[in-house]
């Protein structure tokens, strides 16, 4: 008796898990933390679109990661805020959307304008005292804020104004692109560095090189704001998934799309105008 | 006799087939702890063996190395493995002795008072409050600690001299000893008010009594007899909180800060609001590096380290419990 009541309830926790499998098509993709919010409103939207027969599972485990996943094919496509390096072997990166890289101070800084060699010293602990950042109105030591090895904005952050140099040890990293908002949001200090999709939120987004962290003025090429990047979605190269390939299509293609990623915080490339 | 069993008992699993079954799920368990540790230990292994005792020892700049050997890993180059983890170990020590010291009295007295003490209406609320922040998910104390003790201590307790004497070195914006402490404080004393009680609960009322109709007043009663036998369960508390607290990562991860740096009480009043970073939360920040041959196997090494204090802490755990069974301890 007790035995197959056992065996039944098994077969019933079965029968639970293959519906969710079998009435609609679930993709799973990891990747980018600053890709993160653009991503998941166009998941919604394509979710809407399709009447719900495509879904997704995003991890959003930081791009390096993301693209491990696909190598070893734990995940169909990662979000990646870099471009391609050596190590990213089969794997084939297509350019979604452009996001740009604003750097922030808490609203009390007056500061209005950096250039990147200001943000490369105060990094790389050059520069600890704003008062070394003529414009601020501060004379207090400087609270610099990054992310950790694992994201991708520190990847973009360390090739694009570190040289490739390590941060210096007054750096702190945090854990996630939020944190870094919350940690520049609290602190008058503090300076910070994260995506477009990110502002707006308590803190304030410098001019960098006089030109201003804003949707408009990051175009199509030439990229004009100098902290301006793609953000790509990475594919296998062998056999990608062809329900993957629809959506990136429809991402980069459909206007209504574009202003999806748009209402998201980054800046549609490719989009057809409405 | 056969027939005379009742078909209401159910269907009849003889004694052996169930000896069987749940010895053969303990030997699982086992050969797969076993596993485990070989695993971690074997892929730990070429960080220890090009550092020797070094690893554990000073020396150089801890974040630097790491960098130096996730680097080499990625160029393919001859791998690099040098690695001095004593800041690391220094922050875990730190943090963690802490955090249980503070814990231990504070859990001691609060536990007492429930038992002792506190009305019953009383010790019936507290104690499915105590259970329930036992269960609060790390997490949850992180997230506090984010957005609340952090941003206070940088901007309230930190003065702005102290910031400017360490300023390029590292930077004290709130991220310090002082809120990892005070956070995982809060985190265990819980789980340790929780199995102190339950040792003070099975304390022997005749014991109690006996001290008691002696003309014995409540308090040393208490302090004397119940506080004693319950000692084992002390202990047994005081261990799994130390595990809980060497383990703890993602907590850790988002308060202490995330330098390498080894925290100096000979620089004063500062001393506590300085950054470290502890062995877990290293794991956790270099996740991505374990692409990287050498990273992977220090990063191994460092879980080994931990794998290794858990299994001390807990012979040490039932070394104490055995010395004490003569004082008549129940636990």
């Amino acid at each position: 008796m007790k035995s197959k009541t056992l065996a039944l309830t098994v077969i019933a926790l079965l029968g639970l898990a293959v519906p969710a499998s079998a009435g609609a098509k679930t993709l799973i993709g990891s990747g980018s933390v600053a890709a993160q919010p653009v991503l998941q409103a166009l998941f919604a939207q394509y979710t809407k679109v399709t009447k719900g027969k495509v879904k997704f599972v995003y991890t959003a485990n930081g791009g390096n990661a993301g693209v491990k996943d696909v190598q070893n094919g734990t995940s169909q496509f990662a979000g990646q805020a870099r471009t391609p390096l050596p190590s990213d072997a089969g794997t084939t990166y297509v350019k979604l959307y452009l996001d740009g890289l604003c750097i922030d101070v808490n609203p009390k800084n007056k500061l209005s304008d950096i250039s990147i060699q200001q943000t490369h010293d105060i990094y790389r602990g050059l520069i600890t005292n704003w008062s070394g950042i003529p414009g601020s109105g501060l004379d207090t030591t400087i609270d610099p804020v990054g992310r950790d090895t694992n994201g991708g904005t520190y990847n973009f952050f360390l090739q694009a104004v570190l040289n490739n140099e390590p941060p210096a040890s007054n750096v702190n990293a945090l854990t996630a692109d939020g944190l870094v908002v919350n940690a520049v949001k609290q602190d008058p200090n503090a300076i910070g560095y994260d995506g477009l999709a990110w502002q707006g939120k308590g803190q304030k987004a410098l001019k960098v090189n006089g030109v201003p962290c804003q949707a408009s003025k990051i175009s199509v090429e030439p990229l004009k704001y100098p902290l301006s990047r793609y953000i790509f979605i990475v594919l296998p190269t062998e056999n990608p998934n062809p329900a993957v390939q629809k959506f990136v299509d429809w991402a980069r293609r459909d206007p209504v799309a574009g202003e999806v990623i748009a209402k998201a915080g980054g800046v549609a490339a490719f989009n057809k105008k409405k | 006799m056969e027939e005379s069993y009742p078909e209401e008992y159910g269907p009849r699993w003889s004694d052996r087939r169930v000896e069987r079954m749940l010895g053969a799920l303990v030997c699982a368990v086992v050969a797969l702890l076993l596993a485990m540790i070989v695993i971690v230990f074997v892929k730990a292994w070429p960080s220890f063996a090009h550092n020797g005792l070094a690893w554990f020892g000073a020396g150089g700049n801890v974040d630097d190395q790491l960098n130096a050997i996730f680097l080499s890993g990625q160029a393919g180059a001859e791998y690099i493995y040098t690695f001095h983890a004593w800041p690391l170990i220094w922050s875990t020590l730190l943090i963690t002795g802490g955090a249980v010291t503070i814990a231990l009295f504070s859990a001691l007295f609060v536990a007492v008072f429930i038992v002792e003490f506190a009305p019953e209406w009383m010790s019936n609320v507290l104690q499915p409050v105590v259970r329930f922040l036992a269960s609060v998910p790390s997490v949850i104390y992180g997230l506090l600690g984010v957005l609340v003790l952090v941003p206070f201590i940088g901007n309230h307790l930190v003065s702005e001299s102290q910031k400017a004497s360490v300023a390029g070195v590292i930077s004290l914006s709130g991220y310090s000893l002082l809120a990892a402490v005070t956070v995982l404080t809060v985190m265990i004393a819980p789980l340790m008010v929780s199995i102190f009680s339950d040792g003070l609960r099975a304390v022997r009322p005749g014991w109690l009594e006996g001290s008691l109709a002696l003309g014995v007043n409540r308090w040393r009663t208490t302090w004397k007899i119940a506080v004693r036998t319950a000692r084992p369960a002390i202990v047994a508390g005081t261990v799994l909180a130390v595990a809980r607290a060497i383990g703890e990562a993602v907590m850790l991860a988002m308060i202490s800060g995330s330098v390498g740096f080894a925290p100096n009480p000979a620089d004063g009043a500062i001393f506590i609001f300085e950054p470290s970073r502890p062995l877990a939360p290293t794991i956790v920040k270099n996740i991505d590096q374990l692409s990287s041959p050498p990273a992977n196997a220090t990063l191994f090494a460092i879980a080994a380290v931990l794998l290794f204090s858990a299994a001390l802490l807990s012979l040490t755990g039932w070394a104490a419990r055995r010395a004490m069974r003569k004082y008549g301890a129940t636990a």
